[in-house]
């Protein structure tokens, strides 16, 4: 029992680096795998997912249910990276060397559950915003995305750029197109709170805010073996609670409350006479606090049903929502474009909890994070940002990281069919029409050439659209010079559509017809 | 010319005073590199890409002829699409590889290339075989993706493009080889050499804003580079400069070799089936003496594979 501790520490760690790599990779090293698998463990983006079909993360949430039944929430400490990150600011607080121990405190429980009633709520009524702000998954890649990667990215940069000095070119410069400032800014503000709680109260968060928490804290009720004190082993030295970061031991009474152990095994470890272990269900019962059922988590049941079944039915409810029509230029900017897998603007809006996964591993960082695009309900949920890059056409990765199911997985085939938007031509805007001048550069950059340039005045050749061919990817929007309004500009389809393949014709092959020299 | 030279010079006087000395004296150093070639025009038909490198450069008295011993040798070719080789969209790599191995066997000390893509860069150098074909023969592939790779140069025979931003290597390199794909190109209508510079800089769009041919032909006057190569083995004949299809593309196993951009593009305009005189780059270019657009004058070696 007492090298549990150990084992969870390494666990923990393993997670915690193999997130942060995923997170932080910009040089497409980490293998989608591990993504995958990681983002399949994660509790909240998982149970999103299981509104899409059953899938690898459908197992990823039965496992950690499992794990839970079994064991408590042993997810708290092991496989949540956010727990680790505030372990490691326990860590680094000192407090045990100072002897500022910890005292055993009632966790919240009524205040968390009513932030998880608020949150299922929200969702069922079409706001991720509670679940996008407290999500530790989420919250954690957003650390990474908008701070981490930022500093990283400043650090290589500096290097890469001693390097080239030097003629080396292994390590090269790469942009952060994706920062934004203001997502920036609240990212900064949950870290810093973050910080403060598990500086001076341990894991407060987990028993506060965290939604996870609260699941799993209602899971954990039922859990087979819990932790126990062995009344007979222990000599009431009190180095349990002193240990306990979730407060949740009480060695006066010889109690712990179990629903908010994050499952450290702190106490198991400290503990000098091994009077602490894992006890199974109908052993000394008695040794285990019973907790009341309270009001607040008989309301918490009811929602989470309610949401449950409203989600699970209101999938066949989706409404087309707005078609493609022509928008201006400064309309267009009012509706976001989804990014591709996310298929309806609601339906992504309903299931992103924003983690920034897909902003992060998106090679031309076209993905940013929005602020209130999607209103407040989708807030920091990304958007497709043409100001800075456009969509690579042959690139899939986004849709197969997403671990809520928000974007669904997209193959490179099916990917070229989706419209995210249409592209939309003002022709008096453009370069050829005002400067009289070729210019084209959206026509170069459009994959389908669903933008094609067709002879205009004289020599001069002018951009023609046939959107039915246009994937919306922005490369057009993207490459056009014409400030402060881009004459070509892609508007969103909140609901996106099936774009036609572009036509292919045979040419002939002048290899026969030329083998001389033209000149 | 080293780099810290260089950055001395630029950061030191003025920046446009102390580029403008700088490459005045970069492309003597360069005039003085190449010896005055035996023809002003190869032409090669009807082999592989490498093979039909090693009979053009061997008309033009070798690689030897270009390149010397210790030589900085930097390498552009087109790598603008993520797409594959066969669509035609970026420079064949076996013809990359080739001339990187014949740099290196003639002595150069690095052979580096690069692009400034217009697709996700790492795409674009991995699915193009370019990449790949660089570490195969022993170069090295360099990044052209961020502002910080470009520095500030003046065009002084520019008449709309009077300054740009031009890549570090490039500013750097002892020997520099172009070595464009020919094909098909919405905006400038073909594409091959004099085209391919815009991607040794960073502001591409300044260019698109403000009568693209003229800063073509204006950048065309900056620099002369020691070689080019025109890559006609697979030639986009539509939906140019990314394609859209292996449709739009045919194979016309050919090659083409001179240090005049004016030359090569005149030629391989021709021999993409188009007028030289609709491109009206190429004819900017002629007219501002970056090279001479009289074929019928010109000493060209044709060579049948």
């Amino acid at each position: 029992m007492q090298s549990l501790k150990k084992i969870r520490v390494v666990v923990a760690i393993v997670v915690f680096v193999l997130a942060a790599a995923v997170f932080l990779d910009f040089t497409g090293h980490v293998p989608p795998v591990l993504t995958t698998v990681l983002g399949s463990l994660q509790l909240v983006p998982a149970f999103a997912k299981l509104f899409t079909g059953l899938t690898i993360a459908s197992f990823g949430f039965l496992f950690v249910v499992l794990l839970t039944v079994a064991f408590g929430r042993v997810y708290c400490s092991t496989i949540c990276p956010l727990g680790t990150l505030q372990d490691i600011v326990i860590r680094l607080s000192g407090r045990m060397r100072r002897r500022r121990w910890y005292r055993h405190k009632a966790a919240p429980a009524a205040i968390h559950y009513a932030l998880l009633a608020a949150s299922a709520i929200l969702v069922v009524v079409g706001s991720m915003a509670l679940v996008d702000l407290l999500e530790p998954f989420s919250n954690f890649g957003r650390i990474l995305t908008n701070l981490g990667d930022p500093v990283l990215v400043s650090l290589n940069n500096a290097t890469a750029f001693i390097f080239g000095r030097l003629g080396i070119f292994g390590l090269y410069q790469v942009p952060l197109l994706h920062t934004q400032i203001v997502v920036v800014f609240l990212t900064l503000v949950f870290l810093g709170v973050l910080v403060y709680l598990s500086y001076e109260h341990g894991r407060l968060f987990c028993n506060l805010l965290c939604p996870a928490g609260a699941l799993l804290s209602i899971i954990s009720r039922i859990s087979v073996f819990k932790i126990a004190i062995v009344e007979e082993r222990c000599t009431n030295c009190g180095f349990c609670e002193m240990v306990c970061k979730a407060n949740c031991v009480d060695a006066e009474s010889r109690t712990i409350d179990f629903n908010a152990c994050v499952g450290c095994y702190n106490c198991i470890d400290a503990c000098p006479t091994a009077a602490l272990k894992f006890e199974g269900l109908g052993t000394k019962k008695e040794a285990v606090k019973p907790v009341a059922v309270d009001k607040p988590r008989r309301a918490f049941f009811g929602a989470v049903i309610a949401t449950a079944s409203t989600l699970i039915f209101s999938r066949n409810t989706d409404d087309k929502g707005q078609g493609p029509r022509v928008l201006s230029y400064d309309e267009s900017r009012g509706t976001p474009v989804t990014p591709p897998g996310a298929r309806d603007q609601k339906r992504f809006s309903n299931l992103c909890t924003a983690c920034h996964l897909c902003i992060s591993v998106c090679p031309p960082q076209v993905l940013s994070p929005s602020l209130f695009e999607y209103g407040f309900a989708g807030i920091m949920q990304p958007r497709m940002n043409y100001n800075v890059a456009y969509c690579n056409y042959d690139c899939v990765l986004c849709t197969q990281v997403c671990p809520s199911g928000a974007l669904l997985p997209l193959d490179t085939a099916a990917k070229k069919e989706v419209q995210l938007g249409r592209a939309s031509f003002v022709k008096d805007d453009c370069i050829v029409i005002t400067k009289k001048k070729d210019c084209g550069a959206c026509s170069e950059h459009c994959p389908t050439k669903a933008v094609k340039m067709v002879p205009f005045e004289g020599k001069l050749m002018l951009p023609e659209l046939n959107n039915e061919i246009c994937v919306g990817c922005g490369a057009c929007e993207h490459a056009c010079p014409t400030t402060p309004r881009k004459a070509i500009y892609v508007v969103a389809n909140t609901v996106h559509q099936k774009a036609k393949k572009p036509p292919v014709q045979k040419l002939e092959n002048p290899l026969e017809s030329q083998k001389d020299f033209p000149f | 010319m080293d780099r810290r030279t260089f950055f001395v010079k630029s950061i030191g006087v003025s920046a446009l005073a102390g580029s403008y000395l700088t490459f005045g004296k970069q492309r003597d150093l360069l005039a003085s590199v190449a010896p005055p070639a035996p023809f002003d025009l190869v032409a090669v038909r009807g082999g592989e890409a490498d093979v039909m490198f090693q009979k053009g450069i061997e008309a033009l008295g070798g690689i030897g002829a270009f390149v010397k011993k210790g030589q900085k040798v930097v390498i552009k070719p087109n790598v603008g699409w993520d797409v594959l080789p066969e669509r035609g969209g970026n420079t064949n790599p076996k013809l990359v590889t080739e001339i990187i191995k014949q740099c290196l066997n003639a002595g150069a000390k690095d052979v580096y290339v690069f692009d400034h893509t217009c697709d996700s860069w790492q795409r674009c150098y991995k699915n193009s075989g370019i990449e790949a074909a660089v570490k195969d023969a022993g170069g090295k592939m360099a990044p052209g993706h961020t502002e910080n790779y470009y520095h500030e140069v003046s065009v002084p025979k520019g008449k709309v493009l009077k300054s740009t931003k031009e890549h570090e290597l490039v500013l750097e390199a002892d020997v520099f080889i172009n070595v464009p794909i020919l094909k098909h190109h919405g905006s400038a209508r073909v594409t091959a050499s004099l085209k391919n510079l815009m991607g040794n800089v960073w502001d591409r769009g300044f260019w698109h804003g403000n009568d693209l041919h003229q800063c073509i032909a204006d950048f065309g006057t900056y620099r002369k580079p020691t070689l080019n190569v025109v890559d006609a083995y697979y030639v986009m004949k539509r939906n140019g400069p990314r394609g859209v299809s292996v449709e739009d593309v045919v194979t016309m196993k050919a090659q083409l070799l001179s240090t005049d951009m004016v030359a090569i593009d005149t030629a391989a305009v021709k021999l993409y089936g188009a007028d030289p005189k609709d491109i009206r780059h190429i004819q900017i270019a002629a007219e501002q003496g970056v090279g001479r657009s009289d074929l019928e004058n010109l000493n060209i070696k044709r060579i049948t594979v």
